[in-house]
């Protein structure tokens, strides 16, 4: 790996943020939550978000973004950006210089979050193995919605979640993450499985199991942009648009792999394991291996635990069961499970499913905090990169000059108080749509202290998210 | 509600513009210097942090059983310094950047030490 020449294939990074002061950070995040439970439980008591319903209508906006020239014109822009890609990864250089690894890591792994904040399912829109699985289908003159099968509803996200989990397993775990042909490996299975599952299950197979479409669009509910029921396009709060997370199983281990391995990153990074890991015995490879799905499946855990230790039974009787997803068989399913599992546990399994979407607004927060300066930095030298696709010096795009901004790495404070700022309102937000759907769930008297466990727990990731955060 | 966002963001705003700021920057001009030792698979100091100024300038002294290299993340790719076994000159770094700057021990990599600059 190393040459001994001035440059080596390592280090996509360069330098790492600083640490944030701790002082009133953490205090003060927890109290905003906790002031923000205790006005929410004194002040909301009806819940208010409904994103079958509500919101302006945009005519001209969906006119606009549903006309075909437009649909065509973003899948015509995801292919070409996915070409080059292609082509880069099998020409180009195996070093950092090679485009590839920012336009993987930086611009989609990082750039899908602020592209979904902004216009919604970005992904959907421009992903290319549903260009492809489009194309194919034409060709084959079949409906690319219609596969072989039905997609089996009990799966739901898990095949996202697993997707995801193996990104993250690429980017933060395996030692060759900035090499070649490993991550183009990885790319081509991806591509791959997608294209082998959108064949068999139709495209709805990418709504459920492409993990990158299926982040795109959960971060995209955070959006000003959502359909109503009768298919209107509206602008509305995206608190109310964060209500229309469609739930399936699986959705708390999309969210707990997507927060769980944020908070592993951070945890890697800190002195203090990197000085356990290299004063062990043990593996260090083993040793973040076992850290990596211990953050994932302990967020998970943890969440589900929380959701689940409510009281369901109330004078209205028990209806814990979320709103059916109008394409799943849910009710049937939880009828089966209902008969297998002990009344009290099966009146309860929707539940973490049910608040699952609550966290996303925290996953958004802390990848700001964690990514902000990395995807402003090597996001913008990637540009300049991308112009000289075989790292020989050419400027195709005539950007080769491209400045690469780490304005925000010499404002220390501005860019500490950004962080923070990041993950309490992730929290805060998650806390109001949390509380709302708790008062729809929930039996009446359960409402509130049924989400007195959520909130312990919430309180918990805030602060050692916060501690990761100013440790590493 | 409009009402239940305004109430939160009104909870937010002090807390933080409260939060963050540090001292403890030294800008200073007297020279850092980090003794550092690589036997076998073993560094030493072996991952700590160590707070230096912005521009103040820092000077690595590698002292090795073999041949290696040392690896600094800062803009851009990597640099890397070859080392030879026995005493070496210093490798001499400054840095105009607040950040973390991680140097590592190349193949198998180790983190020797974090520079903190701030």
């Amino acid at each position: 790996m190393s040459t001994g020449g001035d440059l080596s294939a390592h280090g996509l990074g360069g330098v790492q943020d600083l640490p944030i002061s701790l002082n009133l950070a953490i205090g003060g995040a927890v109290a905003a939550l906790l002031v923000s439970f205790t006005v929410l439980a004194v002040a909301w008591r009806r819940p208010r978000y409904d994103a079958r319903r509500g919101g302006r209508a945009v005519p001209g906006v969906q006119r606009l973004v549903e006309h075909p020239a437009f649909v065509i014109g973003l899948r015509v822009v995801g292919m070409v950006v996915f070409l080059y890609t292609v082509f880069v990864s099998v020409f180009g250089v195996d070093k950092v210089l090679n485009p590839f690894f920012g336009i993987f890591y930086v611009w989609l792994w990082v750039g899908i979050v602020p592209m979904s904040l902004l216009f919604g399912p970005f992904w959907k829109a421009i992903s290319p193995v549903r260009t492809i699985n489009l194309l194919f289908a034409r060709l084959a003159g079949t409906d690319p919605d219609e596969g072989v099968r039905a997609y089996p509803a009990r799966l739901g996200y898990w095949p996202a979640a697993l997707g995801l989990y193996a990104f993250v397993w690429l980017e933060l775990v395996y030692p060759f993450m900035s090499e070649l042909s490993p991550v183009r490996l990885w790319c081509a299975i991806y591509v791959a499985v997608m294209l082998l599952g959108g064949a068999v299950w139709g495209s709805g197979f990418y709504e459920r199991a492409d993990p990158f479409e299926v982040y795109s669009t959960l971060v995209g509910r955070l959006s000003i942009w959502g359909y109503r029921d009768d298919g209107t396009l509206v602008v509305r709060s995206p608190l109310a648009n964060l209500d229309g997370v469609v739930v399936a199983p699986g959705l708390v281990g999309v969210v707990g792999v997507l927060f769980g391995s944020t908070g592993f990153d951070s945890f890697g990074e800190s002195p203090t394991w990197v000085r356990y890991l290299q004063g062990s015995s043990v593996n260090g490879y083993l040793l973040n291996n076992i850290a990596l799905a211990v953050f994932c499946l302990g967020a998970i855990a943890l969440f589900s635990l929380a959701c689940m230790l409510t009281g369901v039974a109330g004078a209205s009787g028990p209806e814990p069961v979320p709103e059916p997803d109008p394409d799943s068989d849910a009710e049937q399913r939880d009828d089966v499970r209902s008969r297998r599992t002990p009344r009290w546990l099966a009146a309860r399994a929707g539940l973490p499913n049910a608040f699952a979407h609550s966290i996303v607004p925290i996953v958004v927060g802390y990848i700001v905090a964690h990514y902000l300066t990395y995807f402003i930095e090597v996001g913008s030298n990637t540009i300049a990169l991308a112009s000289d696709p075989l790292s020989n010096g050419s400027n195709i795009l005539g950007t080769a000059d491209f400045p690469r901004i780490a304005w925000l790495s010499y404002h220390p404070t501005l860019l500490a108080n950004l962080k923070v700022g990041a993950v309490v309102v992730g929290h805060v937000v998650a806390a109001v749509a949390s509380h709302d759907r708790a008062l729809k769930l929930l039996p009446r008297r359960h409402q509130l202290l049924g989400q007195l466990p959520l909130l312990i727990v919430m309180v918990g990731f805030t602060g050692g998210g916060l501690l990761l955060l100013f440790s590493s | 509600m409009r009402r239940a966002a305004a109430l939160v963001a009104c909870l937010l705003l002090p807390l933080t513009a409260a939060c963050g700021g540090d001292g403890g920057g030294t800008d200073s001009d007297e020279v850092v210097t980090v003794e550092i030792t690589v036997e076998g698979d073993t560094v030493s100091p072996n991952g700590d942090r160590i707070q230096v100024g912005v521009g103040q300038p820092v000077d690595l002294v590698v002292t090795a059983d073999a041949p290696g290299v040392i690896g600094v993340h800062v803009d851009g790719p990597e640099q890397t310094y070859d080392y030879d076994a026995g005493t070496n000159e210093p490798i001499q770094l400054q840095f105009d950047r607040p950040g973390v700057v991680p140097v590592e021990r190349h193949s198998p990599d180790l983190t020797i030490v974090s520079l903190q600059v701030q």
